[in-house]
C-alpha cells in the first residue's frame, strides 16, 4: 500500500490550517487598517483591533448618532432661518456672482422667473449684483406704474463666504411709506389753508366794513362774513366729528334697517337736490335687512354720501340709492353719473382735505371731511367701503357692513 | 458637444427674459404716458421721451443676439421658430414704445387743454385697455399659450370701440367748443396711439401661436390663393380650354 492517502491527507490539512492563519493575518491586518482610516475620519478614539469588531461597532454607532444629532439641529436651524425670512415682508435674495440666486425668501418668489413690473425689479437686483461685487453695495428707487402703482427700493450688498464672493439683495416696497409721508404733509397744508382762508376773508370784509355806509354794500358784506364764518364753523364741527370718531368705536349700537337708514338720509338731502334739480332713486333692499351699529354715524356716513353724489352730478342726472345683502354682509351703495374720480386719486379721496379738483371744490362747497368721516364709520364698524368710478361717467360708493340676522319685521324693512 | 447645446438653451432663455423685460418697460410705459398726458406733466413727458432711449438699446442688444444665434447655431424647427418670433416681437414691442412716446409729444402739443372728465375718462379706459392686451400678449408669450395668443385678437374689439366712443367724444367737446380744432386733431391722434398698441398686442398673440404651432393667419389666404389658381386650372381644362398663362400665385399677388 503506496502512502499516498495518508500524504496527500497530511497535504491537506496543513494547506487548510496555513491558509487560516494568513487568511486571519490579513483580515486582522485590514479590520486594522480600516478602523484606523474610520477613526481617524469620525474623528473619534476606536478600541484596538484585538478588542474585536463588536466594541469599534458601539463606539462608531455612538460618535454616528451624535453626527445625526448635529445634523438635526442644523436642519432645525436653517428651517427656523428661512421661516424668519420668510416672515419678512421684504425680499430677500442671496445672489451667486455669477448670476443664479441661492437663497431667497418668500416675499421674494414674485420676482423669480417674473412678468411685467415685476420682471423690471428683478432686473433691476441683477444689474445691482453687479455693481456690488464692483463697488461694494448699490441701492436704486424704482417708479413702477403697475398698476397697481408702487415706489421699490432695491438694494445689494457683496457677503464674503466660504465659497466665494455672493451677494445680498433686498427689494422693499415703500408704497404705503410715500403715501403716508405725502397725506401727512398734505395734511398740514390743506388744514392751514382750510383755516386761515377763512378768517383772512373775515378780517378783510370787516375791515371794508368799517368805511362802508351804503346799506346795500353793508348788507352784502355782513352776508359774505356770515357765509365765510359759517364755513369755518363747519369745517371745525367736521374736524371735531373726525376726531370723536377716531378716538372711540361706535358706543350707541342698535339694529338699523337699511331701508330706514336710505329714507333718513335721502330725506336730508332731498332739499339740496331738488335746488340742483337731481332725481333721487331710492331701494331699500331685501325686507328686513338690517344692521347694526351706531345710527347717528352711519346717518351721517350715508348723508354725506348722497350729498357729495348730488354735488357732483349735473341737472338732470340721477343718483340711486340702493341696499342689497352680499353673503353676510350689507351693501348700501350711492351711485352718481356725474364727473367721476380720475383713476390716480380714487386711494387718496378718503384722506382728510383731499380735493381731486381744488377749483370745483370751491363752487360746490364741503368741508373736504365727508369722506374721511365716511371712512371712519365704516372703520368703526368692522365693514369696508369700495370706490368704481371713471372719468366722465361717475362714481359708485358702496359700504359694506356685517349684516345681522335677518329679523322678521314686514313692516319696517319695505321697500321703498 | 452637449456643453455647446446647454449654452445655445441658455442663449434663447436669455433671449426669452429680455424679451419679457421689453415687455414689462412697454406696459410701464403705457399708463406713465397717459398720466404725463392727464397731469399735463412737462417734465414728466421729456423723462419719458428719454426713458424711451433704454428701451431702444434694448431691443437693440436682443436683435442682435438673435442674430448672432441664428449665425452661430443654426437652430432648426421650434428653436428657430423662438428666434424669429424674438426679433419680430422686438419690432412690434419698441414701435408700441415709440407709440407711447407720441402721446407724450402729443400732451406737449395740447399743453394747457382742458379735458372734459369724459374725454378724460375715456384717455383712462384707453390706456388701461392697451396696457392690458400688452399684458396678456406677453402673458402668452412667457406661457406659450396659442391659445391665449390668437384670443388676443378679439380682446382687442374692446379697445376699438373705446376707440369709436373716443372719437365721438371729441367731436362732441368741439361742437361745445370746449377743445379747439388743433386740440382735436391731437386728441384724434392721440386715440389712434393707443388704438394701434393694441394692435401691436394682436400681431404679437398671432406671432406667439406660429412660435407654438407654426402657423401664421396670413396662410389661410396663401391656401386660399393656392386653391383658386389650382380650380381655375382644372376648370379650364374641364371644359377643354388651356388658357396661355396660368397665373402663378406671385403675379395674383401682386394684382
Amino acid at each position: 500500500m503506496t502512502p499516498v492517502l495518508p500524504v496527500a491527507i497530511v497535504v491537506a490539512v496543513v494547506t487548510v490550517v496555513v491558509t487560516a492563519v494568513v487568511t486571519r493575518y490579513f483580515s486582522d491586518r485590514r479590520f486594522s487598517v480600516v478602523s484606523k482610516w474610520l477613526g481617524q475620519r469620525l474623528e473619534v478614539d476606536l478600541p484596538p483591533p484585538a478588542s474585536g469588531p463588536e466594541a469599534a461597532i458601539a463606539v462608531i454607532d455612538r460618535r454616528l448618532r451624535a453626527i445625526e444629532g448635529g445634523a438635526d439641529l442644523a436642519r432645525a436651524q436653517v428651517v427656523r432661518l428661512q421661516g424668519a425670512l420668510d416672515g419678512l415682508d421684504q425680499a430677500v435674495l442671496v445672489i451667486d456672482g455669477e448670476g443664479p440666486v441661492i437663497d431667497r425668501n418668500r416675499a421674494a418668489e414674485p420676482f423669480i422667473e417674473a412678468r411685467h413690473a415685476d420682471a423690471l425689479v428683478g432686473a433691476a437686483v441683477a444689474e445691482l449684483v453687479d455693481a456690488a461685487l464692483q463697488s461694494g453695495g448699490a441701492t436704486r428707487t424704482l417708479e413702477l406704474f403697475g398698476p397697481p402703482r408702487r415706489t421699490v427700493v432695491v438694494s445689494t450688498a457683496p457677503m464674503p463666504t466660504e465659497g466665494g464672493q455672493v451677494v445680498v439683495a433686498v427689494v422693499e416696497d415703500i408704497t404705503e411709506l410715500r403715501h403716508l409721508e405725502s397725506v401727512r404733509t398734505d395734511f398740514v397744508a390743506n388744514v392751514s389753508h382750510e383755516l386761515r382762508t377763512p378768517v383772512g376773508a373775515m378780517s378783510l370784509l370787516a375791515e371794508t366794513l368799517q368805511d362802508a355806509e351804503d346799506p346795500e354794500v353793508v348788507a352784502r358784506l355782513t352776508g359774505r362774513i356770515q357765509a365765510e364764518a359759517m364755513r369755518v364753523s363747519a369745517t371745525i364741527e367736521d374736524l371735531l366729528e373726525l376726531s370723536r370718531l377716531e378716538g372711540e368705536a361706535s358706543t350707541e349700537v342698535a339694529t338699523i334697517f337699511a331701508a330706514d337708514l336710505i329714507t333718513e338720509a335721502v330725506d336730508r338731502i332731498r332739499p339740496a337736490a331738488d335746488l340742483a334739480q337731481c332725481q333721487l332713486v331710492i331701494d331699500g333692499g331685501p325686507e328686513g335687512l338690517a344692521l347694526e351699529g351706531d345710527h347717528r354715524q352711519l346717518l351721517s356716513a350715508l348723508t354725506n354720501l348722497v350729498d357729495n353724489a348730488v354735488k357732483y352730478s349735473d341737472p338732470g342726472q340721477s343718483v340711486e340709492v340702493v341696499a342689497s345683502a352680499s353673503p353676510g354682509m350689507v351693501v348700501l351703495s350711492v351711485t352718481d353719473h356725474g364727473i367721476g374720480i380720475p383713476a390716480r386719486d380714487i386711494d387718496r379721496v378718503f384722506e382728510r382735505f383731499y380735493r381731486v379738483d381744488q377749483a370745483r371744490s370751491r363752487t360746490t362747497g364741503g368741508t373736504g371731511l365727508g369722506l374721511s368721516i365716511v371712512r371712519n364709520v365704516v372703520t368703526n364698524h368692522d365693514g369696508r367701503v369700495e370706490i368704481d368710478s371713471r372719468l366722465g361717467e361717475g362714481s359708485t360708493f358702496r359700504l359694506f357692513f356685517p349684516q345681522v340676522r335677518r329679523v322678521e319685521d314686514g313692516s319696517r324693512g319695505t321697500q321703498q | 458637444m452637449p456643453e455647446q447645446r446647454k449654452s445655445f438653451h441658455q442663449e434663447l432663455d436669455e433671449i426669452r427674459d429680455d424679451i419679457v423685460r421689453l415687455g414689462a418697460l412697454v406696459s410701464e410705459f403705457i399708463p406713465r404716458g397717459t398720466e404725463v398726458l392727464l397731469s399735463n406733466d412737462m417734465k414728466g413727458a421729456q423723462a419719458l421721451i428719454e426713458a424711451d432711449d433704454e428701451l431702444d438699446a434694448l431691443s437693440l442688444r436682443i436683435e442682435e443676439q438673435c442674430y448672432h444665434v441664428l449665425a452661430l447655431q443654426q437652430p432648426m424647427a421650434s428653436d428657430l421658430r423662438a428666434i424669429v418670433t424674438a426679433v419680430w416681437l422686438t419690432g412690434e414691442l419698441e414701435r408700441s414704445g415709440d407709440l407711447m412716446v407720441n402721446v407724450a409729444k402729443g400732451a406737449r402739443r395740447i399743453y394747457g387743454v382742458t379735458l372734459d372728465p369724459r374725454l378724460r375718462g375715456l384717455i383712462e379706459r384707453m390706456s388701461e385697455e392697451s396696457a392690458r392686451l400688452v399684458k396678456l400678449a406677453l402673458d402668452a408669450y412667457s406661457e406659450r399659450n396659442a391659445s391665449l395668443g390668437v384670443a388676443i385678437d378679439d380682446i382687442d374689439d374692446a379697445l376699438d370701440a373705446l376707440h369709436g366712443d373716443y372719437i365721438e367724444a371729441i367731436f362732441e367737446s368741439h361742437a361745445t367748443h370746449d377743445i379747439g380744432l388743433q386740440a382735436s386733431v391731437q386728441l384724434a391722434l392721440i386715440g389712434r396711439y393707443y388704438e394701434r398698441i393694441g394692435d401691436h398686442a394682436v400681431n404679437i398673440g398671432q406671432r406667439v401661436q406660429y412660435m407654438v404651432t407654426g402657423w401664421l393667419p396670413e396662410q389661410t389666404g396663401a391656401a386660399r390663393l393656392k386653391a383658386r389658381a389650382l380650380f381655375e386650372t382644372t376648370e379650364h381644362e374641364a371644359i377643354g380650354f388651356t388658357p396661355v398663362v396660368v397665373a402663378s400665385s406671385e403675379d395674383e399677388a401682386d394684382s
